[in-house]
């Protein structure tokens, strides 16, 4: 762009801003007026179905394998002394021991410390699809089926439409493409939907080997001289086709942040192939992975929004030990993102809320499958699969509070939507909306 | 008996003719001729992921696409939120691999209305009307660093070419 452009298009842009208030995808003339807790938020999905015993209740094999040693194996995340005897979590450096050296805690605080947990949170699907959508939708829809988009609108739809948030400002990071994972950045609602999703990567894949393959090797064109004029051809022939159909999946991304997102995209091959990715220190699953690409989106886009989900604990279904081992891993991912924030990414450090929840608990009883160390795996469908906890920590989350108790659940995953809201100031535009589980209000409402 | 053991040898040598004869009509095979669209209302259907990347990949290189990089090119594009951006991000990766088909830019400018044809053939598999084609004409008129490379880029980022 010259000179004379240049000035042109700032005055058009400044006259534009006097004449004309700030639009919003939705048509409204002004963002929300609700106040913003918080600059940003990061939504952990800590799902693949975690059971309350192993994880807050702190009684690693006292309640499963019938072996009297408890203790806490996420203490980045609560506060509790780890197992004395039978540790496999770890790692295998040290002692020999497979699994016998405990990954050296990130936090100075843990994240139970620094914020508030509501112990016993009622999940409302035992299941990982319907689980998730319950966590983005904050509602349980009966007519939700898998593989298919969600139903209700989900907690970006509601930022982008009612808080006017861009687009990439709003991020997914999914730990893969399976499991319809990749549906769940925005719903099918006819008042919501594409335009106002989240920007997604599945990282493992779009800068995986895959990625690598067929997404590195872009050609780059030159913004103003090739991709202007290209952009005017595409318009055009879109304008001709307008009345026969239209591309419909579009997440409204404008020109300058399509072109931000693939700078990000050759930055990100540059500095994969450096070794330059945020990962934590241990590495050793897909959670680790995806939690230092969702560091690298942060460092990048510093969204208003990142939601991250894990997965890895899953393994339950035939492993025990590989699941506490992928308990102990995600704790040491959700303590290092929370380190990342603070240290290295100052627009974010202390205007950022950190919000965590599984997406359904485990069995209370095992299946009949043993591990390596002749240990029972756990399934999740039953009652004891619908209790969760929610962790949450940051500016205007009261410090070192503890809600709920065993026997005294409170809140349900699908509140996590309407705090969100709040926190960044559109709860009054979701809870309208009627779109909610009808019990569901702020977890800060249940304070 | 000599005359019998020739036309023996002459008989044997028809008959091993016959089984020599090759069955050319079995083995050959053909492309169905492709109809024009009469217009633009005529598409109607989505092109699903594997079509629209299999198209486009024959269009641009003029060849077909194997079944696994199909395979790992749409587990690409899945991973990617923003379709539209991961279908660009997808053409130009094609368009920077040496073995890309297209048409050098002094044949585009030697004819634009015929170039323009062509192109609305091989992507929209239609022709343009007068009014797409004079508009054509005038921008790579109007536009001396124009490209074929960024018109093909155009079309298989356009809208119309999700559609059949």
């Amino acid at each position: 762009m010259n000179r004379r452009k240049f000035i042109r298009n700032a005055g058009i842009a400044g006259a534009g801003a006097f004449a004309v208030p700030y639009i919003l995808p939705s048509g409204r003339l002004f963002a929300a007026t609700g106040r913003q807790i918080a600059g940003h938020v990061v939504y952990v999905l800590f799902a693949g179905g975690v059971r309350q015993q192993e994880s807050i209740l702190q009684r690693y094999l006292d309640d499963s394998q019938g072996f009297p040693w408890a203790g806490n194996i996420m203490y980045n995340m609560f506060n509790g002394p780890s197992p004395e005897n039978k540790i496999v979590y770890g790692t295998n450096q040290g002692n020999g021991v497979e699994g016998g050296t405990p990954i050296p805690q990130i936090l100075s605080q843990t994240l139970e410390t620094l914020g508030t947990v509501f112990r016993e949170v009622q999940a409302q699907s035992a299941g990982h699809f319907g689980g998730l959508n319950n966590l983005l939708q904050g509602s349980q829809v009966t007519t939700q089926g898998l593989k298919q988009k969600p139903i209700n609108p989900t907690i970006f739809e509601y930022l982008r439409r009612h808080g006017g948030f861009p687009a990439s400002k709003v991020w997914f990071v999914g730990n893969g493409i399976g499991n319809g994972l990749p549906l769940l950045n925005y719903s099918n609602h006819p008042n919501y939907g594409s335009q106002y999703g989240a920007n997604f990567f599945a990282p493992s894949i779009t800068f995986g080997n895959l990625g690598f393959e067929h997404l590195s090797n872009a050609k780059v064109y030159h913004p103003e001289n090739e991709l202007d004029p290209m952009y005017q051809m595409k318009y055009f022939l879109d304008q001709s086709f307008a009345n026969v159909g239209k591309g419909g999946d579009s997440l409204g991304n404008t020109e300058d942040e399509k072109q931000d997102i693939k700078s990000f995209m050759r930055s990100t091959y540059d500095r994969v192939t450096q070794n330059a990715i945020p990962f934590p220190t241990i590495t050793e699953n897909n959670d680790a992975l995806n939690i230092g690409f969702a560091c690298e989106i942060m460092r990048w886009f510093k969204p208003a929004i990142t939601v991250v989900n894990l997965s890895s604990v899953d393994g339950c279904h035939a492993d025990f030990t590989g699941y506490l081992r992928a308990l102990h891993r995600a704790d040491h991912a959700v303590g290092h993102l929370w380190n990342y924030i603070q240290t290295q990414v100052p627009e974010m450090a202390g205007d950022t809320v950190l919000i965590a929840s599984p997406e359904c608990g485990r069995n209370l009883n095992h299946n009949p499958i043993k591990d390596v160390n002749d240990w029972y795996a756990y399934d999740h469908s039953d009652n004891n699969a619908s209790r969760v906890f929610t962790v949450m920590a940051g500016p205007g989350v009261p410090q070192n509070l503890s809600v709920g108790s065993e026997t005294n659940p409170v809140g349900f995953t699908s509140d996590n939507v309407p705090t969100i809201g709040e926190i960044l100031g559109v709860k009054d535009e979701i809870m309208g909306a009627g779109f909610l589980q009808p019990e569901s209000v702020s977890l800060f409402d249940r304070i | 008996m000599k005359n019998t053991i020739i036309a023996f040898f002459l008989g044997l040598l028809l008959l091993s003719f016959g089984a020599c004869k090759k069955d050319v009509a079995q083995d050959q095979y053909e492309v169905n001729p492709v109809k024009l669209y009469p217009s633009i209302g005529a598409k109607n259907k989505n092109k699903t992921q594997e079509q629209y990347v299999s198209i486009l990949y024959t269009n641009l290189f003029q060849r077909a696409l194997s079944g696994n990089q199909l395979v790992e090119i749409i587990d690409c594009l899945e991973s990617i939120g923003d379709k539209e951006l991961g279908r660009e991000v997808l053409i130009s990766n094609f368009m920077n691999d040496p073995q890309v088909v297209l048409p050098s830019d002094s044949v585009m400018r030697a004819n634009p209305d015929v170039f323009t044809e062509q192109t609305y053939e091989r992507f929209f598999v239609r022709k343009p009307s007068e009014a797409e084609k004079t508009w054509f004409r005038n921008f790579i008129e109007a536009n001396p660093q124009l490209s074929a490379e960024m018109i093909y880029f155009a079309f298989a980022l356009s809208n119309e070419y999700l559609y059949y």
